[in-house]
């Protein structure tokens, strides 16, 4: 998961609300120290009816909530479906087969520590390339459940922290660990309670992909929560042993020369990406077994194609639905409020006060109502889903969703905007009151 | 040499219209109120009295005619400039009290004088002297809720006179009172004319209260029909 700072310099959503949560703040910062008495004012008004104020909060802060979680897998799918504009990610997975199985001798021309490296090693260093293989197996072959399956990333331990999405910040002693511990796996903390196991037991696998490749496997710590909270890593030394074991006991394995599901490699950007895929994809070495070169981001674009609709559906009708419905709350509330104070409001007037102060005095008691709960469902949204290790959205290999630090603003944005637009026309129609109308009943 | 005046009404002339109706509300009026003066407004309800108040309190604008107060021609001032110079100027009490419930007796009084250049040690002096004056030094924390409607209305004329206005406005101010509080009420207002030398215009319904005044005006019809000394007029009407 990328930091707020990156988010802020890299993601226009987060840019947008960065700018629209912090214009009404500064505003209502700059009245509350202008005018502190009448900020206080508004305050006191909001506690006119606690009843009608709590349930507005309630619904702004229940509709905030269903909008963060919407955007977070929403923006997430597009942060890897974003091509970025430096340091991004090619695959390289075989072409003409889903799933790709391509054989292992693909990975030497492509491994900068390999002699056979075909590529420019001033383009593709030693920590830009990362070979998976995907190992499925389930702990209790008598009896497979979802809950006793087990999945792997295959993998050289040493390409995890440079390569490996949000694994930036994984302990290195855990590296160290797998990297001695030839056996040794990660799980993710639901794997683990699935299966009912802790760091430092042992776990035997049977293979639901590789038959007759069953390990035994030590798990030595467990992976970052979030979107690994399911899957494990396991060395691929250990893995390639058990195969080579099996060719000399039984002959080769059937998927002995399809082990390589994906090779990635990074580069710096857009010219050399186009540039090392021709070099790959024209490769005669690849001839046997031709492959083709994408983007990380393109590849993931490519597996989420069936759920376009539904994404697209969620960013761009359920989204707006909800600002839609959380202006019309405020809207509703505000207009009742004023509709109560009309009286008030012309007392106001006739003390002294000036249009726009009746105005700024409705619209700072709606954006307080909506900033105030917009923050805090955001709020409790990211501490309370990133403390039980995100959202739970099985799409693909995404089974968890972290809310992004940048949510914080989504919330104080949104609370803020529906929060203006619901209380523009009540709050226009506070302005306009018409003191002798309103006083005109004894004449 | 007598006091200059205060409120010019020349030839003011206001309607309304509902639909294609037109309806004249007051019609070639023309008023002077001297400085100092205490000046009753009495008329059957529809006369246009509250139509005039809003009018001299510059809460309305004439359809024709022109209304001073002393040097300013307040029918031509936009609303800007209408709500600045109320603040300063204009007193307003009203039948009701319409004080903001949400506000302490001491919020409420203070709140005309947020819109003013004055700082919180200024404010402070003038809401208390203010309160003081009204007798209601002891419920400065209370909410309007808290007081009697006696209390209340002595709350509103503390924030009527808290900004040392010109021209202190009352529209029935004893209506919702009983006879006691209505009385204690008016006597107040003697009392801020007498020590403060105030301009009040006061519209009512009750006879009673119009004895308080220096002259008594009567609105018929959008028109200024009689006009009486108040001890006649109060002695006229209780017999």
């Amino acid at each position: 998961m990328p930091s707020l700072l990156e988010d802020l310099q890299n993601n226009p959503l987060a840019q947008a609300t960065l700018v629209l949560s912090a214009l009404p703040l500064l505003a209502l910062l700059a009245w509350a120290i202008w005018q502190p008495k009448l900020f206080l004012l508004a305050l006191k008004n909001l506690r006119r009816n606690s009843l009608r104020t709590a349930l507005t909060c309630l619904a702004t802060l229940v509709l905030v909530l269903m909008a963060t979680l919407i955007l977070t897998v929403v923006v997430t799918l597009d942060r890897f479906t974003t091509e970025k504009a430096r340091d991004f990610k090619l695959v390289v997975t075989e072409r003409w087969q889903l799933p790709s199985q391509m054989p292992l001798t693909h990975a030497h021309y492509l491994d900068p520590s390999s002699p056979s490296f075909m590529l420019d090693r001033s383009e593709i260093g030693p920590n830009d390339f990362m070979t998976w293989s995907f190992y499925g197996g389930t702990l209790d072959p008598g009896k497979m459940t979802r809950e006793n399956i087990v999945f792997f990333f295959v993998m050289n331990p040493k390409h995890i922290i440079p390569m490996m999405d949000d694994m930036q910040d994984l302990d290195p002693a855990l590296i160290a660990k797998l990297e001695k511990n030839r056996q040794g796996c990660l799980l993710g903390r639901e794997r683990l309670e699935a299966i009912n196991k802790r760091v430092g037991e042992r776990i035997k696998v049977t293979s639901m992909n590789y038959k007759g490749i069953d390990l035994e496997l030590e798990i030595v710590g467990e992976l970052p929560r979030g979107r690994y909270n399911t899957t494990g890593i396991m060395n691929e030394s250990y893995f390639n042993q058990e195969l080579e074991r099996y060719a000399r006991t039984k002959g080769k394995h059937p998927l002995d020369s399809k082990r390589l599901n994906l090779v990635w490699l990074r580069v710096r950007d857009r010219a050399t990406f186009e540039k090392v895929a021709q070099q790959i994809e024209t490769a005669s070495v690849f001839a046997d077994r031709p492959v083709k070169c994408e983007t990380a981001s393109s590849g993931i674009a490519t597996w989420l194609e069936p759920f376009q609709s539904l994404l697209w559906g969620m960013k761009w009708v359920l989204v707006p639905a909800i600002l839609a419905s959380m202006a019309l709350v405020v809207a509703n509330a505000i207009a009742i409020s004023v509709r109560e104070r009309r009286a008030e409001m012309a007392v106001m007037k006739v003390l002294g006060y000036r249009p726009r102060q009746i105005l700024c005095l409705v619209l700072g008691e709606s954006l307080l109502v909506g900033g105030g709960s917009g923050f805090l469902a955001a709020f409790l949204a990211w501490f309370t889903i990133n403390a039980v290790g995100g959202l739970p959205f099985p799409m693909l290999w995404f089974q968890y969703f972290m809310i992004p630090t940048q949510a914080l603003f989504w919330g104080l944005a949104m609370g803020f905007v529906t929060a203006f637009l619901g209380s523009a026309l009540p709050a226009w129609t506070a302005r306009s009151v018409k003191v002798s109308e309103v006083f005109a009943k004894v004449a | 040499m007598s006091a200059p005046a205060i409120v010019r009404v020349r030839d003011v002339h206001k309607y309304f219209t509902r639909g294609s109706e037109r309806i004249d509300v007051l019609q070639d009026l023309n008023l002077e109120v001297m400085e100092g003066e205490f000046l009753g407004l009495m008329g059957p309800s529809g006369s246009g009295k509250t139509t005039l108040l809003n009018l001299i309190a510059g809460l309305d604008q004439p359809s024709e005619g022109e209304v001073w107060i002393g040097d300013r021609l307040v029918s031509r001032m936009s609303e800007g400039e209408l709500a600045q110079w109320r603040t300063r100027n204009i007193g307003f009490i009203f039948q009701f009290y319409h004080l903001l419930p949400v506000l302490t007796a001491y919020e409420n009084v203070e709140l005309p004088l947020l819109l003013l250049p004055l700082t919180a040690a200024e404010r402070k002096r003038q809401v208390l002297t203010a309160l003081d004056l009204v007798g209601l030094s002891a419920r400065l924390s209370h909410r309007p809720g808290q007081l009697s409607g006696g209390q209340q209305q002595r709350v509103g004329i503390a924030r009527a006179v808290v900004t040392d206005p010109t021209l202190i406005v009352a529209d029935e101010p004893t209506g919702d009172l009983d006879a006691r509080s209505a009385e204690e009420i008016l006597a107040l207002l003697d009392e801020l004319q007498r020590s403060l030398k105030k301009t009040i215009l006061l519209v009512t319904h009750d006879p009673r209260a119009a004895g308080h005044a220096h002259r008594v005006l009567h609105l018929e019809k959008g028109q200024l029909v009689e006009t009486a000394r108040a001890a006649d007029e109060t002695r006229i009407k209780l017999g």
